[in-house]
């Protein structure tokens, strides 16, 4: 690994992140935090694609300075009151959380996702503003969406920094739809989701990425599940430049069960990737991973993903699932499915890729029918999105992936 | 509009004039050899023959799939030249394929495509209640369960439900000429009656088929007004409803050796 000695840009420095710390009021156990995470920035490297996972995405040349640290624009809908007292439901900023919940998420911040593990991650722990808490104690279901938007507007040669933390108690239930916007100037968003879903907890986690044109993102969303747990995350990669996503899931507890289910829709010069982690260590759990990917233009998709089943995860179940289309002769498709086995009881460990154009045959039997080309690709990609976006854990959430498929692939290089 | 056509008064829907075509991947295999046909408004027209002999081929040419290639010749539908048009064009001036092995379409339903065929074929949008009631209909007429309309098509469609599919598009899209490529094929009797009750209850006077089929057991249902026989991508034979109980009760070997085609040879 090359060592790239970047120069840590001045609002990157400790001491202009604990400056802008003071500034926000925030108390003196989280300084100490910013001041480490700042600390591991300076000290890691940019990850290089002699790292397996960042092998088709090379940020060696992304120059980190030029997007100055911005206040992360974030807004909360939905969910229960967030001055409600200590130990009842709490959806609001995290900010906003630090006196009245210090013990949950100075317990809780940082406890999945580790500042020092890596330089986006890092500027996330050192950077992050606003952010979101959603905290579902025992028992408490949430019986709307929680929708949390990150809309970067009109922010210029900026980064910006979500963070959100979900906390579902045992036997709670909760939904949480994370909306990525911003403009078309260029944009660097460096996010992280933990979620921390307690025994017999169901949480959904629905992203819908509609970033402008001209935005990267590097997220890394990690879910930790309890004995019985059930996640569902679904991720629509829509807009952006680049979109780096990392989904990982580690099965601890007993029958956990979780999906990770994405769609890409790409034209022009986007650039997806995927990276995802179904890691057994609890026995008889189950996991499912279906990322789909439709390319236009020259857009391109990665997808590096490892089932892991660990020597105790006895009677674990596996699906592991990458399918791409190619809708143009530019577009592009790397596909990589992983299956680490350390048990000889496993019920059932599939996985499976596919790179292709559409199925001519298809295609000339809607023409046939009096679609043309165009119409009849869209309606050919809607379909091939289906199996995800039929179980899109919010209303109308379906047709409106079907609509931005239509009106993406309508102006698209096909 | 050409005089070639002489008895009938009605309108040629479907010309088919010394037709060669090819398969696209393998150019030099030429599977269509010399086709002529017309089909009138009203008429049905079965095409028959042995397997390989260029049926398929002839339709899905006719239809425009980019599968293959037409070297020479022309189609013409409803006197306009079609044989340069892209299957979408020729599906939106009213021609229409009953597909042999109609392809799956995963995650699209029946009444999605509908939808849009129809909106593709009229220019707008039909209006939700006549949509609705003209697919009831159609649905009842082919003996068909609703449900059927909104499940992803052919995906998972038993042989009958692939073929019972095919009609109900046909039922709905209205075309003015239908190509019935072995919609008998893979149905038991009952729905081969029902299919075949559908269609001609589909027929209409401005409408023109042509049935491709192996055996003479649909045109027990279905009337044909001209047979025709087609063999190593020739049109060797035409006649009456008579020329397919011909074909029923001895095959095509004498008709064949009749024309003096050594079969054996042919074959090889």
């Amino acid at each position: 690994m090359s060592e790239s000695t970047t120069a840590v840009a001045p609002l990157h420095a400790e001491q202009a992140v604990l400056a802008a710390a003071v500034q926000r009021g925030e108390p003196e156990w989280l300084l100490e935090r910013r001041a480490e995470a700042a600390r591991a920035f300076a000290a890691l490297p940019l990850p290089t694609p002699a790292l397996r996972p960042w092998r088709y995405t090379d940020v060696t040349r992304l120059d980190l300075a030029a997007f100055v640290p911005a206040d992360t624009p974030i807004a909360i809908e939905g969910g229960a009151d967030g001055d409600a007292p200590d130990g009842d439901a709490y959806v609001g900023t995290l900010s906003g959380a630090l006196e009245g919940r210090r013990a949950l998420v100075a317990e809780r911040l940082g406890a999945l996702v580790p500042a020092t593990e890596g330089k986006f991650i890092a500027a996330n722990a050192a950077l992050w503003s606003g952010g979101a808490l959603v905290h579902a104690p025992a028992g408490h279901a949430f019986d709307e969406p929680i929708i949390v938007t990150v809309d970067a507007g009109e922010l210029a040669d900026a980064a910006v920094h979500p963070r959100l933390l979900i906390e579902a108690g045992e036997q709670s239930e909760l939904t949480v739809v994370l909306r990525t916007r911003s403009g078309d100037a260029p944009l660097l968003a460096a996010g992280v989701v933990e979620i921390d879903v307690a025994q017999a907890a169901r949480v959904r986690l629905l992203i819908d990425d509609r970033w402008g044109a001209a935005t990267r993102d590097f997220t890394t969303i990690r879910a930790r599940l309890g004995r019985d747990a059930d996640l569902r995350v679904a991720s629509l990669a829509i807009g952006g430049a680049i979109l780096k996503q990392t989904v990982e899931v580690v099965l601890e507890g007993e029958g956990a069960n979780s999906s990770i289910r994405a769609v890409a829709l790409g034209d022009g010069d986007q650039h997806f990737d995927f990276v995802t982690l179904q890691d057994h260590v609890g026995p008889r759990s189950i996991s499912d991973v279906e990322v789909k990917a439709a390319l236009a233009g020259a857009s391109r998709s990665i997808y590096y993903g490892i089932t892991r089943v660990g020597e105790d995860a006895a009677g674990a179940e596996a699906n592991q699932q990458n399918r791409n289309l190619l809708l143009s002769n530019s577009s592009k498709a790397d596909s990589d499915p992983v299956l680490e086995i350390l048990t000889a009881d496993v019920i059932r460990c599939g996985h499976a890729a596919t790179v292709g154009p559409v199925d001519q045959d298809a295609l000339f039997y809607l023409q046939s029918r009096g679609l043309d080309r165009r119409t009849a690709l869209q309606l050919l990609v809607s379909g091939f999105f289906q199996s995800v976006a039929r179980d899109l854990a919010v209303e109308g959430m379906a047709d409106d992936l079907e609509r931005t498929v239509f009106a993406k692939l309508a102006r698209a290089v096909l | 509009m050409s005089e070639t056509v002489s008895e009938s008064v009605s309108e040629p829907i479907l010309e088919v004039r010394d037709l060669h075509v090819s398969i696209a991947d393998e150019p030099d295999v030429q599977i269509v050899k010399g086709v002529d046909l017309t089909v009138h408004a009203g008429e049905v027209h079965a095409l028959m023959g042995p397997n390989g002999s260029g049926k398929s081929t002839l339709a899905n040419a006719i239809a425009g799939s980019p599968a293959y290639v037409i070297d020479s010749g022309e189609v013409r539908y409803r006197g306009e030249d079609v044989t340069t048009l892209t299957p979408d064009e020729r599906g939106r001036l009213g021609m229409f394929l009953s597909f042999q092995y109609p392809t799956p379409i995963p995650g699209v339903t029946m009444v999605n495509l509908l939808r849009m065929a129809i909106k593709s074929r009229r220019g707008e949008e039909p209006s939700a209640r006549e949509f609705l009631t003209e697919l009831r209909e159609t649905l009842q007429t082919l003996r068909m369960d609703e449900d059927f309309a909104r499940r992803y098509v052919n995906d998972g469609f038993s042989g009958g439900e692939k073929k019972r599919a095919e009609i109900l598009q046909l039922g709905m899209l209205k075309p003015e000429l239908a190509i019935l490529d072995e919609t008998d094929s893979g149905l038991d009797v009952d729905a081969l009656r029902t299919v075949a009750e559908g269609v001609n209850a589909l027929h209409h006077p401005g409408m023109g088929i042509l049935l491709i089929t192996h055996y003479q057991r649909i045109l027990n249902y279905i009337m044909p007004d001209r047979v025709h026989v087609l063999f190593d991508g020739r049109i060797v034979r035409s006649g009456g409803p008579q020329l397919a109980h011909e074909i029923e009760s001895g095959g095509y070997d004498p008709i064949l050796q009749e024309l003096g085609i050594a079969v054996a040879a042919a074959a090889s």
